[in-house]
């Protein structure tokens, strides 16, 4: 058995097209592995920057696990929502990144996407709002199904990860 | 004085997790020789004569005697304090007997102690007395000290903000689970509030053993009480000494002020009594089982196993991230990958080595259109080393893709191919790989790929690197033409997992590559045999030489050197 910590944050956004961001975020990993301590899901507050184009939340990670082998290693999906003025949340992008498998403090950037729907629904989009979603959020770290969808780019979450391993060395794992 | 001083009064910070009410210092304060014995002999005729001499005369004149011989019963004292343990100095002492003199309950409570101390006949301490947490001064003494020698320094404003902050004993109720009921932002912070919240500070008890250092039969006098040692415990088990504990090196000194100039030295020892070793083993015995405990039931929720490839196989587990495209020249971006295992790599039949992402519209990034995809695969793939010695190095496995766009019409565009060889080393690698597509000479073909679509393909993607039908000893592309385009960015973590890297790490850790570990797997074994081979052939011959008759080995010496002169 070997032990992996997840102790980070995350930093915030950038690159989206509006202000007043929050981010829904969890983790996800194999049937090996299992949760020994700390919170798998969250979701941050709404940051309004004023003068600056970047979103902070500064949001914390703290999570342990255990796991019996290298398959599933974890996975952290994140969403992006936007809060607009009337108080409605969109959709603003979806995400993912592995969790880095090296030890150490690793800053990451992940890139989002968006489902994008009939030029009907762009437009509407585009004066009131909203848009499509994903019916399973499964999609957002799989790439199984991925094809059946028409995306579009969106801006980017940071984040920062320190990685702790435990135990991987005596399996003869080099990461 | 033939002991060094101790002249490093900075602060000592001790760590505990015992209950600080263990904790016992011993102070020995001690008169050297006052510096002011001359001075004393050329006053005393003149002080002799003095009228206005202080009614202590008497009292001196008897104690006189005892000064000349050198050596006064008030001139050294030891004390062993406990943890906000209080002596009353003769100050206290004579306030808190009166009765009328106290106003708060501590007041009140010291009345009582000095009374029962009255009854079982006086104080024990007559130089060393402490002031705890609770007292007045200490309250004082945190309140404001003047940090320089100026005459008129004065209290700056954020000292007077800094003083409201009461750095000790908070009643901070501990934030529990019920901390999502309250309220998370106060509107309207109190004035109570900004005093509790605005600087961070961990409950601190402070306690101050004092000295006093008046001369005889005149103790009292507050400007003659001196701190000696200051200590400082927070709830976390801190103890903060200043100045340190004296161990090994000299007293500290204290030299006082006045015509007198009288010289104290005093030092400070830990008289805590120590765990007993029975006790001692007991606690790491209670940890180590706990230790254990915790070990158990970790095994019982994961299992105590771990996956482990067979014998002699690597086994390469690529986490990878399709993350962007970027430097495209239509829109609606997607792409198609795989990966291509080399000879003698494997992967598990239920693996998918290829996937197609999803489709992306662009947005503009520093003049450039990128498409994010974020995209995940996981690749997991085996080598078997099976015979080192057999022809070419082994190769490692590629990534294959090609990068399509889709346009209004749902027509599609070959907009680039590229590949990569997956990182040989494991950790994080953030790979970007340009692309080139085919062209045709003439622009009659880019028109048409630009308003119609559809444009040159490779037959075979494998043609971006080696092709997998090639065989010979030189690839030529000669006369095929492409166009550099876009960029496509990947993001890996390798993970490599082999019995060999159980291995001790001392030898390994000289060892470059992967394939040198491994492959040095069987190779180190044999450069050790060979090695052991020849430890033991060396040792047989030493052994032998030794056993050599020495006239053999004179002989032979002899007839070196006369050879040896011979061809001089």
């Amino acid at each position: 058995m070997a032990e992996v910590h997840i102790i980070g944050q995350i930093v915030g956004a950038s690159g989206f097209p509006q202000h007043s961001l929050f981010c829904k975020w969890g983790i996800h990993a194999g049937g090996a592995w299992k949760l020994l301590s700390g919170v798998a899901e969250g979701q941050t507050q709404v940051d309004n920057p004023q003068n600056e184009e970047m979103a902070f939340w500064s949001h914390p990670i703290d999570i342990h696990f255990a796991t019996k082998g290298l398959q599933g290693w974890p996975k952290l999906h994140l969403q992006v929502w936007h809060q607009d003025s009337f108080g409605r949340h969109e959709l603003y992008g979806y995400s993912f990144c592995h969790v880095p498998s090296s030890p150490g403090f690793h800053q990451l950037e992940c890139v989002t996407w968006r489902p994008q729907g009939s030029w009907q629904e762009q437009l509407s989009q585009l004066f009131v709002g909203g848009g499509p979603q994903l019916k399973n959020s499964d999609l957002i770290y799989s790439g199984a199904d991925r094809y059946r969808l028409q995306t579009t780019a969106m801006g980017k979450v940071h984040l920062q990860l320190g990685v702790l391993l435990r135990h991987f060395d005596r399996y003869g794992v080099e990461s | 004085m033939a002991e060094g001083w101790n002249t490093d009064n900075g602060e000592a910070i001790y760590r505990s997790q015992d209950p600080i009410k263990n904790l016992k210092i011993r102070i020995h304060l001690q008169r050297i020789t006052s510096t002011s014995v001359l001075l004393q002999q050329i006053q005393e005729p003149t002080a002799g004569h003095g009228k206005n001499l202080l009614p202590l005369a008497t009292l001196a004149s008897s104690r006189a005697t005892a000064a000349s011989s050198g050596y006064r019963p008030d001139d050294e004292e030891e004390a062993v304090i406990g943890w906000q343990e209080k002596l009353f100095s003769q100050f206290e002492y004579d306030l808190y007997q009166n009765k009328a003199a106290c106003q708060s309950p501590l007041d009140r409570q010291y009345h009582q102690d000095v009374l029962k101390l009255e009854k079982a006949g006086g104080r024990k301490n007559l130089r060393i007395f402490t002031y705890t947490d609770y007292d007045r001064y200490t309250n004082l003494e945190e309140h404001w000290q003047a940090a320089t020698n100026s005459v008129k320094e004065v209290p700056t404003y954020l000292t007077e903000r800094m003083a409201n902050v009461r750095c000790r004993r908070q009643d901070r109720r501990p934030m529990d689970g019920g901390g999502l009921k309250m309220r998370l932002i106060t509107w309207e912070p109190s004035e109570e509030f900004i005093r509790n919240n605005h600087v961070i500070n961990t409950p601190m008890q402070t306690m101050y053993i004092m000295g006093d250092l008046g001369p005889y039969g005149k103790l009292g006098r507050r400007e003659q009480e001196y701190v000696l040692c200051t200590i400082k415990v927070d709830s976390n088990g801190v103890i903060t000494i200043k100045p340190d504990i004296t161990g090994s090196k000299g007293p500290y000194r204290i030299e006082m002020g006045g015509e007198k100039r009288e010289l104290w030295k005093y030092t400070i020892e830990n008289a805590s009594v120590a765990v007993r070793p029975e006790e001692q083993e007991r606690e790491q015995h209670m940890y180590k089982d706990l230790y254990v405990r915790h070990k158990e039931y970790l095994n019982s929720l994961v299992g105590s196993d771990f996956e482990m490839p067979a014998p002699g196989t690597l086994r390469l587990l690529v986490n990878g991230e399709l993350v962007s495209a970027q430097g495209y020249e239509f829109d609606n971006l997607y792409i198609h990958f795989f990966l291509e295992l080399p000879k003698r790599w494997s992967s598990p039949a239920f693996q998918q080595l290829s996937g197609v992402t999803q489709t992306c519209a662009t947005k503009t990034l520093h003049k450039d259109s990128v498409a994010y995809f974020s995209y995940p695969f996981t690749f997991e793939a085996f080598f078997i080393q099976e015979d080192e010695s057999e022809d070419s190095l082994p190769q490692w496995p590629a990534l294959y893709f090609e990068v399509l766009s889709l346009d209004f019409w749902q027509r599609y565009r070959v907009e680039g191919y590229g590949s990569l060889l997956l990182p040989a080393t494991p950790g994080r690698h953030v790979l970007t790989a340009p692309t080139w597509r085919p062209i045709e000479l003439g622009t009659r073909s880019e028109l048409r790929r630009f308003f119609i679509g559809g444009s040159p393909e490779l037959e075979d993607i494998t043609y971006a690197r080696v092709p997998g039908t090639f065989q010979g000893d030189r690839l030529s592309r000669f006369g095929f033409r492409t166009e550099t385009t876009g960029s496509v960015t990947f993001n890996f973590y390798c993970i490599q997992q082999s019995r060999a890297f159980m291995e001790s790490s001392a030898f390994r850790k000289r060892m470059q590559s992967v394939l040198d570990r491994l492959g040095g797997f069987s190779q180190q074994s044999s450069i050790h045999n060979v090695l052991e081979a020849f430890q033991r052939a060396r040792h047989r011959m030493q052994h032998v030489r030794e056993n050599l008759p020495q006239d053999l080995i004179t002989t032979t010496a002899s007839a070196m050197s006369s050879i040896r002169q011979s061809t001089a």
